[in-house]
């Protein structure tokens, strides 16, 4: 087992960044626990990215302080604080073997030469390229190279992880194989990791916590379960997973009319407000044989998705259609096709409630 | 290593944002004072000689101040029609030839599938190695008054716009075809199995794809060849005969007439077509965007005799000509006594008998080259590494780089001459340099700046941008970065520059004929001195030695090249 000293805290207090007049980030406040792996989630252009290199003291906030336990890095260099950071592109160094690209860091220290070897076979053991130590980067396959960015990150110990979209470039069944790896990792190292990334699959499958961004603010920060189940704004609600949106008028506290008929909310409405948006997952819509449930409506398209099919239902009594997705069992018990006429019931703990 | 101890020891007793704030940016000043001090080194290579230049253009032999007199003197001579408007249309006509030329040239290379294409381009470039001067040398012993093929011309004279015409021609052809082979050798394929489905013809797929796909290259190499040809001074001095052009205008009046204040005027008329080409091309980069990506499929030239033989009819009048020029160098720089005693003999190389500073002139060459090649490519680097590779205001940044670039536009005459009024001012502290071979060897550096900076900037850039961040992440400086990544990876840009500084530096008139002292004689110098005293077989023989030189430096090149390339294909592998 590798040895690697405790992940530390980060404390992020009122963070501002302009680039002119342009606000890319807005009174950020966030912490992140020792030993976490928080994932950076959001549309390109919302901040993450430069929240990430302002953590790293590669970009400087306008305004706020960042805390990495008990030291104040918000002014200090790069070089002074303590991380290790994996990017996009690796940025390995072209002219050097692996096990110089993951020594390179040491070496900075001074550490002495015996301690580097075996520390670098270490690592290189732990990403398992142990073969390929002597092989210069142009010679390995695109997942080799990030195993050992990731271990030149690593090398150091740091108590800081960043990793800036770091499995972007690569084809999708390394990716999915390079997912879980990274995870493991960090939960065997303990280090505290902060991932950015636009991939909302990534984020929920990695993470213990999401910290979704849009437009330079924080939308919401929780675990991957609350973050998909509680979406706290209707720009988060749409941006992970799918999700059906319908205008509502508010009728008192807690009841919705839509067309004619009035729904019951689980939690109460946001505040006195005209108008209030719904919101429903397409796996939450119940679809119902002709004449069982509340709505009626016509199967206007069926995509067949492999696991599911997402089919798409017009509601006859008001002008609204809704993406359901079915299992292909019930989709036959149904006797689902094009054209068909089906009832679907909206379950009131599955409606979610947004300001207009 | 940046931190100084100043600045560092309180910041650890206390967290005052001020002491905080200097830690954060101490390094960063350090980089930024050196960049300031890039700006003053080229403000003070460039700006204040070119300041000092367009003062005495406005002054009096006392130096009083006369406004636009002299301007007003200089038309009313006539010189505005005769050397003004030749300088143009033969710079223009000129540039007109050359660009067709190369881009015949540069087709019949990137889309025949012709042999020995590695071989033609290699004679192609050769121009370049030769001194301006050679080509007008080798015209006279072809179409002079005793010339070989003088017939040819049908009772034409060669002295004059013929003469400047071809002469230009041979030396900046390499120029336009260097440009142009760049533009072309980056084609995308599927543009043209697009155009193959879409059934269109040969001819039409030339016109809409390939002419299209070159003509940034097309503009850009018209406006180098332009500029070249109306600021050169070798070849209208030693074939121009009664016909003026404006380089030589300046020349005679500085160096014939003494009349340094007309040498200004002039001087400010040919920076205003140079600076006018200069700011068009620029433009006209701007709106460049790459067309080749990642995901273009490179050009493949199918199989097709006649598109193949087509390609070397292109070829071929250039090549002869090529040729014929430096031949007919050759063999009259071996010839005895031209044209009563053809027997071959080493007589010309005996420069000790000749004025002109004979060997001494060519070892002052040699250093001068060397002295240029180490200082020009550590300066040029260490800028554009400071510009590239660290944070730097963004105004600093764009101040060096109009500063880099300018000498671009400024002529190596009006170089040269700026250079006589600053630096040989009496008030100057540092005009003990005037008349020494350090002078030349800044004179040169500056004036082949621009191309080199360029050179560095786009190696440097083709890097990745994270590898300082990376460096930081690891507790790396970035000078250790600079020393162990980037350094390393720039080495076949480095040798490129060294070479170009060096070939050019050899091959220059125009900048250092007026700065060279009486013990700083320089080979071209040489070239242009026997050639007025008379003696042209052994400037034959000066510029064929000159060109071998520079050939010799560009196998060595080659060779160093080569051995990089070699000692680094292992992690290069994949890559290309």
């Amino acid at each position: 087992m590798i040895q690697q000293t405790q992940g530390s805290r980060l404390d992020i207090r009122g963070v501002n960044k302009f680039f002119g007049d342009f606000c890319a980030l807005k009174e950020i406040n966030l912490t992140i626990e020792p030993g976490e792996l928080v994932c950076f989630l959001g549309p390109s252009g919302c901040g993450k990215t430069t929240l990430l290199r302002i953590i790293a003291g590669l970009e400087q906030q306008t305004a706020g302080l960042l805390h990495q336990g008990v030291t104040d890095i918000s002014r200090k260099p790069p070089k002074d604080r303590d991380f290790g950071i994996v990017f996009q592109s690796y940025a390995l160094f072209p002219n050097m073997t692996v096990a110089d690209n993951v020594a390179y860091g040491l070496r900075s220290i001074g550490m002495p030469k015996p301690q580097v070897a075996s520390r670098v076979s270490e690592l290189l053991a732990v990403v398992g390229l142990e073969d390929h130590a002597r092989k210069y980067p142009a010679q390995l396959s695109g997942g080799q190279q990030q195993r050992v960015a990731l271990a030149r990150a690593l090398a150091p110990s740091p108590g800081l992880l960043l990793l800036d979209e770091p499995l972007s470039a690569l084809d999708a069944k390394v990716r999915h194989h390079l997912r879980s790896e990274i995870r493991s990792l960090q939960k065997q190292l303990g280090v505290t990791t902060i991932m950015v990334t636009h991939d909302q699959e990534e984020a929920l499958a990695m993470a213990d916590r999401v910290v979704v961004m849009n437009n330079g603010v924080i939308e919401q920060v929780g675990t991957p379960l609350e973050i998909y189940q509680q979406p706290a704004s209707a720009f988060v609600a749409s941006f992970i997973g799918a999700m059906n949106f319908f205008d509502s008028a508010p009728v008192n506290g807690q009841r919705v009319r839509v067309g004619n008929r009035e729904l019951d909310l689980v939690r109460p409405l946001p505040s006195d407000q005209s108008c209030v948006q719904l919101a429903i997952r397409p796996e939450d819509v119940h679809l119902l044989p002709n004449g069982d449930g509340e709505w009626e409506g016509q199967v206007e398209s069926m995509d067949y998705l492999g696991a599911f099919i997402r089919t798409r239902v017009r509601l006859s009594e008001v002008e609204l259609e809704l993406v359901v997705d079915v299992d292909p069992r019930s989709a036959r018990q149904l006797e689902l096709q094009v054209g068909a006429c089906v009832c679907l019931n909206l379950p009131s703990d599955a409606l979610h409630c947004f300001a207009a | 290593m940046i931190d100084s101890p100043a600045l560092s020891t309180p910041s650890s007793h206390n967290r005052r944002p001020l002491s905080a704030f200097g830690q954060r940016f101490a390094g960063r000043w350090v980089f930024a004072l050196l960049l300031v001090a890039g700006c003053a080194v080229l403000g003070l290579l460039v700006l204040a000689p070119l300041y000092t230049l367009l003062s005495k253009s406005v002054e009096n032999k006392d130096g009083e101040f006369v406004g636009l007199d002299n301007f007003a003197h200089y038309l009313s001579s006539g010189g505005i029609e005769s050397a003004f408007f030749n300088s143009l249309w033969v710079a223009g006509l000129s540039t007109v030839i050359v660009v067709f030329l190369a881009f015949m040239a540069a087709w019949a290379i990137t889309r025949t599938r012709l042999p020995f294409t590695g071989w033609i381009r290699g004679v192609l470039v050769l121009p370049i190695l030769a001194p301006s001067l050679l080509p007008a040398i080798s015209l006279v012993y072809l179409f002079g008054n005793q010339g070989v093929l003088k017939s040819w011309l049908f009772g034409a004279e060669i002295y004059g716009p013929i003469g400047i015409i071809l002469g230009s021609c041979f030396w900046t052809f390499p120029h336009a075809l260097m440009i142009l082979l760049t533009a072309m050798d980056n084609a995308d394929g599927r543009h043209y199995e697009a155009a193959t489905a879409l059934k269109a013809s040969p001819w039409r797929t030339f016109w809409t794809v390939t002419v299209p796909g070159a003509r940034y290259g097309l503009v850009s190499a018209a406006f180098v060849v332009f500029t070249l040809v109306i600021t050169d001074f070798g070849v209208p001095k030693v074939i121009g005969g009664q016909f003026d052009v404006l380089a030589t205008d300046i020349y005679k009046q500085v160096i014939g007439q003494q009349k340094f204040e007309m040498g200004a005027v002039i001087s400010v008329l040919l920076l205003l077509p140079a600076m006018l080409a200069f700011v068009a091309d620029r433009y006209v980069q701007r709106k460049q965007s790459a067309s080749f990506t990642a995901r273009s499929v490179p050009y493949k030239p199918s199989h097709d005799r006649r598109r193949d033989a087509v390609g070397a009819l292109m070829l071929t009048p250039t090549l002869v000509f090529i040729f014929a020029i430096i031949g007919m160098a050759i063999y009259a720089s071996f010839v005895t006594f031209w044209p009563y005693n053809l027997s071959l003999s080493l007589n010309n190389y005996d420069f000790g008998r000749m004025d002109g500073g004979g060997w001494g002139a060519y070892l002052n060459s040699l250093q001068m080259a060397l002295g240029t090649m180490l200082i020009g490519t550590a300066l040029v680097f260490f800028n554009a590494w400071l510009v590239e590779r660290t944070p730097q205001p963004r105004l600093l940044t764009g101040v060096f780089q109009l500063l880099s670039l300018l000498p671009l536009a400024v002529p190596g005459l009006v170089l040269g001459l700026s250079y006589i009024f600053f630096f040989n001012h009496p008030d100057n502290p540092i005009n003990f340099i005037y008349g020494t071979l350090f002078i030349l060897i800044l004179s040169s550096v500056t004036h082949f700046y621009a191309v080199s900076h360029l050179t560095a900037v786009t190696a440097l850039k083709q890097l990745d941008k994270e590898f300082e961040a990376v460096g930081e992440s690891l507790k790396a400086s970035r000078w250790r970065v600079l020393f162990t990544v980037t350094l390393p990876l720039c080495l076949p840009a480095i040798l490129d520059v060294a070479l170009y500084l060096f070939v050019n530096a050899m091959t220059t008139v125009s900048a250092v004929v007026f700065l060279y002292g009486h013990d700083s004689q320089l080979a071209s110098v040489a070239v242009l001195n026997m050639d007025e005293a008379g003696d042209i077989a052994p400037a034959a023989a000066m510029a064929i030695l000159i060109t071998v030189t520079c050939a010799g430096a560009k196998l060595l090149q080659g060779v160093l090249r080569f051995w990089v390339d070699r000692s680094t294909r292992a992690w290069r592998q994949g890559t290309e």
